[in-house]
């Protein structure tokens, strides 16, 4: 098993408490490993830092999504109260981007929602059916006191052995291959 | 810990130059004997402009007023470090009641409604019972009286625990917020219609209140920055201020941005939807003459651009963009005070006043002095707030926890 094959996922390594588990994301981080996640059963703080992640992208999303709400809301207003069909209503002008704007607001605040759930998803490449991890036995500690990290086989700084050792210094316990 | 890294934040140490520390002096000297030339020169004018004036510094101290209650509230610890200099804002209060002794003394001057006769005016006849001297003066003392008693309450509790470390400073600061944070709002509402409101005593508007609770807290944010960053630039709060504290407070001053977007947008709409003549007139008297382009001004400068600023993390820890932001934002409070207030004085138009500008400098000048002294003679961030460690990222483990 120490070999990794094409059917091998990646490397899991157990711990026993966040700060064990918050040094060696360090660990792994510094040795500039990218596919790699740390799994908890709560959130631990500084985590991020640790594994050196950045903000995500997802705001973007949602700005464009918001944008594009806005524009939508208030051209489909004008087009169906002055283009199309032009009325007038208790006096006020056919077009105002003032009575169009709650309408308009709403569809930025709907849009913008879309675009960042949906974002998200394209992001984690969700939804999924199934994850190599989640028929590992060990990794049932995941959701109640252990605490792992686990390096994917498709990074490339991985090597069979270099891996397992720098797992092995970082404090890493169990450490074992998981199956695709 | 990993979160050593946010703390260091690197910025170049900064020493403040000598001319920067006379500014205070200079301008309460300077804006003072100015002001005072206006008063005997233009007593109308200067009533305005003082009126603007205390309004816009008014702001900064219910804002932060606000800003402690909203701490204590929430049990937060990423503001403990700004906590002591935003109680030093708050207590600005009994120096703001002095200071409004000059509007006190012109009020009849001010607002038209004080030598109109209520038997004459049906608008005013209505609104008796708020609109009569006994009131106004009765309020005014009442409310400093509140505020005063909130924000040293605060303070008195902060600085003993400086001393003692004792958990009920914390709690007596909860009870404090818990309790103050109704009065805070009712207060505030009956200071601004009083003072700003009243001066067009005919309007309706139930939103006016929150509309200038938004900008106080708006402007307390942007201020609160500034002072944050010079204080960890200059040294004092050098290793207790960090990203969290700029990222946090860039976070809720882009919060405030919209809602004050979205609270003067109510406002505005609601009555531009009803066109009742006894509401629009004051929308009507503010789109004449260039007051209309300080409501673009408003619209663009107060909320667009800062909105569109805010929206990025970096941008809120970049001392290049929020410094230039920040000051923006005091100046187009001080044109959302004018637009409030002026076109009652001027309505063909904006028109930037000397006495304006005595006025402002004044206020500036007199606050900071008493701010500065509050601030050095005390320590600049609360010693032993039972959250100081967490909010410096150092984990103090619970005594009779150790782990094998």
């Amino acid at each position: 098993m120490s070999a990794a094959t094409s059917r091998t996922y990646g490397i899991l390594a157990e711990f026993e408490t966040p700060a064990d588990v918050m040094h060696a994301a360090e660990q792994v981080r510094d040795a500039g490993y990218k596919k790699w996640d740390v799994h908890t059963p709560f959130p631990v703080h500084g985590m991020d830092q640790a594994m050196g992640l950045k903000n995500s992208v997802v705001g973007y999303f949602t700005f464009v999504g918001g944008a594009t709400g806005l524009t939508l809301g208030m051209s489909m207003i004008w087009f169906m109260n002055k283009f199309d069909y032009a009325i007038v209503v208790g006096g006020k002008p056919l077009f105002s981007p003032l009575y169009a704007f709650p309408v308009s607001y709403e569809l930025t605040i709907l849009l913008g929602a879309f675009a960042t759930l949906f974002g998200m998803f394209a992001l984690n490449r969700l939804p999924r059916l199934h994850h190599p991890l989640l028929k590992h036995p060990r990794f049932r500690g995941a959701t109640h006191d252990k605490f792992y990290i686990v390096i994917e086989c498709v990074d490339s700084n991985y090597s069979g052995v270099e891996t397992k050792a720098l797992l092995e210094k970082a404090g890493g316990k169990h450490i074992e291959m998981v199956e695709e | 810990m990993a979160s050593q890294g946010s703390i260091q934040n690197k910025v170049a140490p900064l020493t403040i130059p000598g001319w920067v520390k006379q500014l205070p002096l200079l301008m309460m000297g300077g804006g003072g004997l100015l002001a005072l030339v206006g008063a005997f020169v233009d007593t109308k004018q200067f009533g305005y402009s003082y009126l603007v004036a205390f309004m816009v510094f008014l702001s900064l101290s219910l804002g932060s007023l606000f800003l402690l209650m909203m701490h204590h509230l929430f049990d937060a610890n990423w503001s403990v470090p700004i906590r002591r200099f935003v109680e030093h804002l708050a207590c600005l209060f009994p120096v703001l009641a002095i200071l409004f002794l000059p509007i006190a003394i012109l009020a009849k001057t001010i607002y038209p409604w004080m030598t109109l006769d209520p038997a004459l005016d049906h608008s005013l006849h209505v609104k008796k019972v708020l609109f009569n001297q006994v009131s106004f003066y009765v309020v005014a003392a009442a409310l400093f009286g509140i505020w005063t008693f909130y924000a040293r309450g605060f303070r008195k509790a902060s600085l003993e625990q400086d001393k003692t470390g004792a958990a009920s400073c914390t709690q007596t600061m909860r009870r404090y917020a818990a309790s103050g944070v109704f009065v805070f709002a009712l207060s505030l509402t009956l200071a601004v219609i009083f003072w700003m409101k009243s001066l067009e005593h005919q309007w309706f508007s139930t939103m006016y209140g929150v509309y200038y609770f938004a900008s106080s807290v708006w402007l307390a944010l942007a201020t609160t920055y500034v002072i944050a960053l010079v204080l960890k630039r200059t040294g004092p709060l050098e290793h207790v201020v960090g990203n969290r504290q700029f990222h946090d407070i860039g976070v809720l001053f882009l919060t405030f941005t919209v809602f004050y977007a979205y609270i003067t947008f109510s406002q505005y709409f609601l009555i531009w939807n009803a066109a009742i003549p006894e509401e629009t007139f004051w929308y009507v008297k503010r789109e004449r003459g260039s007051w209309w382009g300080i409501g673009m001004l408003i619209l663009f400068g107060h909320f667009v651009v800062p909105f569109l600023l805010l929206l990025r993390i970096d941008f809120k820890l970049n001392a290049a963009v929020m410094i230039p932001l920040c000051v923006w934002a005091w100046m187009m409070h001080f044109c959302d005070m004018s637009f409030n207030i002026m076109p009652v004085l001027h309505p063909e138009g904006f028109k930037l006043n000397w006495i304006d500008v005595a006025c402002m400098a004044f206020f500036a000048g007199v606050l900071s002095k008493v701010f500065l002294k509050d601030l050095n003679s005390h320590p600049v961030y609360p010693q032993r707030d039972p959250r100081i460690a967490e909010t410096m990222g150092v984990y103090v483990e619970p005594a009779g926890s150790h782990s094998k």
